[in-house]
């Protein structure tokens, strides 16, 4: 038998003076293989026109369709229904500013973000087209790719208690791109360039291992691991100029 | 009423978009990007495959060069291509891929010694040079003689997207994502900029920049069945249509991808079946060889989407309450294999399917993937019909790909025509002033916002542009998928009139106050109608097969009368089909036409049969 | 380039003073954590009888380690809290964003940290009268403890204070590990559910003690 299914969707269009949040009810018949995005779309083409919410790849690999769904964000073009409740509450993702509906503004958190912690390759060589490219080893870029494959959804940081609280914490994607260029050997920033950048309260030293940004990571990125990575590297690099020698550690990535 | 000045204007700021921004910023002149969604969320991150150059590192690419990759083009495109521009590709692709590696992409490198690979699903080893340790490597795709695809993982456009974006953001590059250039500002002769709407206010800003870039990507949307991204929606494109002046290239040229998976009609990579994957059907026995001896499941993808159909056809695909479909085969490569190499496949199979690729079978079938078609330039990206404005990536009819593009030679086309327009770009910056027409910027600005208020007041009329764009979807691929023929394709070209009239008299359902998105689709319905009346009616207007349009009534590839490319304008707006014109494919045959090795199919050839033209002599 | 309004001093190299604190933090607390084990080895070893219990007090004092150690794990003890308070929100809107937070997602490590943040206030209170009360009446010993337990008062005021202690504790163990990454993902869970099991254990054994005392027969 197939569900009626009943969504729960909060509205609000910030343009509209007449427009207040609130939660507005719709009921809808699953289908197999359904998603929320073929329900969103359907919701919109059938009963709402004036829904809001972003899709682009409708993949999974673009990260536009973060949104909180029954309480956790997640990206919603790669939840099947046949994996919820018959009743399912979509809300916008916090944190982000409200664009309208279930759509909220990434975009600009995440410019924001490359610039304050410098999102590319810091190098002095200059690019020479006749030479051949410079060797790395493989295993290197894989690891790189690891932590690169982040799609800048925002869950980890919607989900994140600190980030919640604190307007200035990096997040964990922030922290994870960090990290990502400091595997890079192509980029020649310094420990102590690094640490200048995420050494703080808004950086690692923030971070309370709420773990909540490990656990909705709709890409699974590692990210335990490079916090917990990031904090030793900085914490050491904070104090190995005070310790004595057999204590002093260089982390690695 | 909003103005923004700039040197140069990016309509989409994908790879195409992003690296011709690059280019002009580092020359010290002011960009602007515009995108639908935030830069990294555009349909470039999707790719997964890799890209083709003819760097030659890996034990299968050795002896590669740009002179192999250029016959594999020119093959793969039917002889459709410009070759001109189709060597110039080749020959820049290798440099490109190294600036792609300085910039920090984690190319996937050379490990020496023995390794395993896979052909046709059988494993075979391969001795990696330990002189090339660490040197960028390369796998296999359709349509090659050697393996040139450079590729990091399965997430290659992702991470080549996110360097970009990178490096625009290191050189001041202004990024302005949620808007959506809706109409180009020109007098008819000259190009001034575009006006955009803002998707999170439903704002207009009129941009007014000396060079105009068009960069959005394909136009997949115009049909239901798509690889691509939901915002693939041929916006670029309409708004040069709409010029009446600027022409679009080979409209008819449409591909459509072998592994499209059902239902979702997301895709798995070519790279499944360039690493050993094997297309089975329903009694699972492995058909390609049959048709295609030499490459099986490795003909280019309009020679294996066919064929599959013609399977299909046969009564051999596997029933499914979405329609018959044909199973992809990787679990021979191994779990190791697929859950590093072809992560993203992994993912997409369980989380969109419920399917495990290691143990089970992949359902698919050819869908939508890629318009060869586009906004037709000359050699240095600059459009026909207006001057300063530009076009690159898949939005352009550069032509390196003519009927047929090669998996891997889109991405690598994004970055490597970036970089040679973003040259001519500077150039045209440099050595021209262009003096902006208030009038015909007031005039475009108070066109646009009289469109809106038509629509939110229904002063056209209610009718629902849902209702309008399923029916397009409808007809489109009942004329113009994957086997065509003069009578169906009349049939749309006609049932296509009558809903480009509906589409005239749409009207908002909703209130159309900010970033309504029912009024985003509203405001490009009549365009996308256009774009599929474009494909539909060159399609019917092509005598012949070549590349991805196969005609089932002329089944011969006919290079007497049509070696040549299709360009459609839309000289009145109030027309009901475009204007076409022809122009001939290529100026120089460094490669004179002849048979593709694979495919089949009859010629009719070329009389006199053109001189080959060396290598580099300009036409 | 934005141009800032207001003074500032971005991008100047930033102090290690953030690092320092994370250090102490961890330091106090994993010297608090040791402490408490110790702690709860000699309170509880009036399981075994008084006797052993008035020994290891006495080897405590012979060795002074009660009378120095004990002003120096209060002095851990305000340490700790200073450098953890400043992560505990104290205005109400950032109290609530963070109760919500943990609610709607139905996530137990964030629910973890709202019950060290809310123990940690019981314990900063109860904890310091505790002490106080037994470091300016020392010498320990069985006799005065259990007379202490028995007046009712303290009885109930230990029910209070243990779980909250050995939850804050227990919790904050586990996340030493987590945030200094000495657990890998997989490893996490495994701590998980041993460290759950550790925190009842040690509830069990400090209720017993209690009851102990309480119904110790005085002289
Ligand atoms: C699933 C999939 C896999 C693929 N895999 C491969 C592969 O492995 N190898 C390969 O070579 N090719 C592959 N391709 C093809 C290749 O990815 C694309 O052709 C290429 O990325 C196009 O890049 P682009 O920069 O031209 O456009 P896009 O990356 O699509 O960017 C378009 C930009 O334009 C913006 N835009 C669109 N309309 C407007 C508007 N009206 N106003 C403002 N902005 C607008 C968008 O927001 C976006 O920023 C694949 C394609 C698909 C669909
Ligand atoms: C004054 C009372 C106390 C307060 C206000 C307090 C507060 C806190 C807070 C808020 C945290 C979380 C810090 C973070 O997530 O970054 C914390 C962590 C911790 N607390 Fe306490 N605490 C107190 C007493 C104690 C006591 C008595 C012990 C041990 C006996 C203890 C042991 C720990 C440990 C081990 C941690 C983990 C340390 C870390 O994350 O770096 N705390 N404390
Ligand atoms: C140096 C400092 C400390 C000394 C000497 C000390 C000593 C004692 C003693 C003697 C008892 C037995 C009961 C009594 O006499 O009242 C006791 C019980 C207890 N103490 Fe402490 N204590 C110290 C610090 C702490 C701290 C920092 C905490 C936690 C915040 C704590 C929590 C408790 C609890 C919960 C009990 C009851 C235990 C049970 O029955 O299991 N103590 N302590
Ligand atoms: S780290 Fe994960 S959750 Fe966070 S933005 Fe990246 S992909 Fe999304
Ligand atoms: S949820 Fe937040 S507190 Fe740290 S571990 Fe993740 S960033
Ligand atoms: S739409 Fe791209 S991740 Fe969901």
């Amino acid at each position: 038998m197939a569900r009626m299914l009943k969504f729960n969707i909060f509205r609000y269009n910030p343009q509209d003076p007449n427009s207040v949040p609130h939660m507005q009810a719709y009921t809808i018949d699953e289908t197999e293989s359904m998603t929320l995005f073929i329900v969103l779309n359907r919701l919109r083409e059938e009963q709402d026109p004036s829904l809001q919410f972003d899709f682009s790849c409708r993949a999974g690999i673009c990260g536009a369709c973060g949104m909180v769904i029954n309480g956790r964000p997640g990206l919603a073009c790669h939840t099947k229904t046949k994996d919820l409740p018959e009743e399912i509450t979509l809300m916008p993702l916090p944190i982000f500013k409200l664009m309208g509906d279930l759509s909220v503004d990434t975009g600009t958190w995440f410019r924001a973000m490359y610039k304050k912690i410098e999102s590319w390759c810091h190098t002095k060589k200059v690019f020479d087209p006749a030479a051949q490219e410079e060797r790395m080893d493989n295993a290197v870029a894989e690891a790189i790719y690891e932590l690169d494959r982040c799609v800048e959804c925002g869950c980890c940081v919607a989900a994140c208690g600190t980030a919640l609280m604190r307007e200035d914490f990096l997040g964990a994607t922030t922290l994870n791109r960090v990290a990502r260029f400091m595997l890079d050997p192509r980029d020649e920033r310094t420990e102590k360039e690094y640490f200048d950048i995420i050494g703080t309260d808004e950086g690692i030293f923030g971070c309370m291992g709420l773990l909540a940004c490990q656990d909705v990571c709709p890409k699974y990125l590692p990210l335990q691991d490079v916090l917990g990575k990031l904090r030793k590297k900085m914490a050491f690099a904070a104090v190995n100029n005070i310790l004595p020698s057999f204590l002093r550690k260089d982390i690695k990535l | 009423m909003n103005i923004i000045q700039t040197d140069l204007l990016c309509v989409g700021a994908g790879l195409a978009g992003e690296r011709v921004a690059i280019e002009a910023a580092d020359n010290g002149f002011s960009v602007i990007c515009l995108s639908i969604v935030p830069a990294r969320r555009s349909h470039s991150s999707a790719a997964q495959g890799g890209m083709q150059a003819a760097l030659g590192n890996s034990a299968m690419g050795e002896g590669d060069s740009p002179d192999v990759h250029f016959a594999d083009t020119v093959k793969g495109s039917d002889w459709g291509c410009d070759q001109e521009v189709a060597r110039l590709f080749v020959d820049a692709a290798p440099v490109a891929m190294r600036q792609m590696a300085f910039w920090g992409v984690p190319w996937n490198r050379v490990v020496p010694g023995e390794q395993t690979y896979y052909k046709g699903g059988k494993p075979f080893t391969a001795f990696e040079k330990p002189e090339n340790e660490g040197l960028i490597h390369s796998r296999n795709f359709g349509g090659t003689a050697k393996w040139r695809t450079c590729y990091t993982s399965d997430g290659t456009g992702h991470c080549v997207l996110y360097t970009l974006d990178n490096r625009a953001a290191q050189m001041g590059v202004s990024v302005v994502d949620k808007v959506e250039a809706i109409a180009l500002i020109h007098d008819g002769a000259v190009c001034m900029g575009a006006i955009a709407r803002c998707l999170k206010t439903g704002e207009l800003t009129a941009y007014l920049a000396r060079a105009t870039l068009v960069a959005t990507g394909g136009f997949g949307r115009i049909y239901r069945e798509s690889t691509n991204a939901v915002i693939c929606d041929g916006g670029g494109l309409i708004t040069a249509l709409d010029t009446g002046v600027v022409p679009l290239g080979n409209m008819e040229a449409v591909q459509f991808h072998p592994t499209g998976i059902v239902p979702t009609d997301i895709l798995v990579t070519e790279g499944c079946r360039g690493d050993g994957g094997t297309l089975l059907d329903k009694n699972e026995y492995r058909f390609m060889p049959d048709y295609e001896p030499e490459k099986a499941e490795l003909a280019s993808r309009d020679v294996v989407s066919r064929r599959m159909t013609e399977h299909m056809r046969k009564g051999l695909g596997v029933p499914s309450p979405y329609g018959d479909h044909l199973w992809l085969d990787i679990r021979h490569l191994g779990e190791h294999h697929i859950r590093t190499k072809l992560r993203e496949v992994d993912e997409i199979c369980q989380s969109f399917l419920g399917v495990d690729p290691v143990h089970q079978l992949i359902p698919v079938r050819p869908t939508q993937h890629y318009s060869m078609a586009g906004v037709r330039t000359n050699s240095d990206g600059a459009a026909y019909g207006l001057k300063g404005l530009f076009s690159a990536g898949e939005a352009a009819c550069w032509d390196m790909h003519g009927f047929n593009r090669l998996g891997g030679t889109s991405l690598a086309e994004t970055v490597v025509a970036g970089m040679h327009v973003g040259g001519t770009v500077v150039e045209f910056l440099s050595g021209t002033e262009t003096t902006f027409k208030t009038e015909c910027m007031r005039d475009a600005y108070r066109k646009q916002e009289d469109r809106i208020k038509a629509l939110i007041h229904g002063s056209n009329g209610r009718e629902n542009v849902y209702g309008v764009r399923n029916a397009m979807f409808d007809t489109i691929m009942k004329g113009a998928g994957i086997f065509r023929n003069g009578t169906d394709l009349q049939e749309s070209v006609d049932k296509l009139t009558e809903i480009l009239a509906r589409a005239r008299k749409v009207g908002l359902k909703s209130n159309g106050l900010g970033a309504n998105q029912e009024l985003s689709l509203a405001l490009k319905i009549e365009g996308q109608v256009k774009l599929a009346q474009c494909v539909c009616f060159a399609a019917l207007n092509r005598t012949e097969s070549r590349g991805a349009h196969t005609r089932e009534d002329f089944p011969e590839r006919n290079d007497r009368d049509w070696l040549n490319r299709t360009l459609a304008t839309w000289a009145k707006p109030d027309d009901v089909v475009p204007t076409l014109n022809y122009e001939p494919a290529t100026k120089v045959f460094e490669i004179p036409p002849g048979e593709r090795g694979y495919g089949g199919g009859k010629i009719i050839p070329l009389e006199p049969a053109p001189e080959a033209t060396p290598k580099n002599k300009k036409a | 380039m934005s141009v800032p309004s207001t003074a500032t001093h971005e991008g100047l190299p930033v102090g290690k003073l953030s690092a320092y604190f994370d250090w102490l933090q961890m330091l106090t607390g994993a010297a608090l954590i040791l402490f408490m084990w110790c702690h709860l080895i000699l309170v509880s070893s009036i399981l075994l009888g008084p006797g052993v219990m008035n020994a290891l007090a006495w080897f405590f004092e012979v060795t002074y380690m009660a009378q120095v150690g004990g002003p120096l794990i209060f002095l851990a003890f305000l340490l700790h809290f200073v450098l953890a308070a400043r992560k505990i929100p104290f205005a109400t809107g950032q109290q609530r964003l963070m109760l919500a937070n943990a609610k709607r997602m139905r996530h137990t490590d964030t629910w973890l940290w709202v019950i060290q943040a809310t123990t940690a206030m019981g314990i900063l209170i109860m904890g310091g009268i505790h002490m106080w009360v037994v470091l300016t009446n020392l010498p320990i010993t069985a006799e005065k403890s259990a007379a202490r337990i028995q007046t009712g008062f303290w009885f109930v005021f230990y029910l209070f204070l243990l779980p909250m202690v050995e939850l804050h504790v227990g919790i904050g163990f586990y996340r030493i590990l987590v945030k200094w990454g000495f657990l890998d993902r997989p490893g996490r869970w495994v701590i998980k559910k041993k460290e759950n099991l550790l925190t009842g254990i040690f509830i069990a054994i400090g209720l017993l003690s209690l009851l102990r005392y309480y119904f110790l027969p005085l002289k």
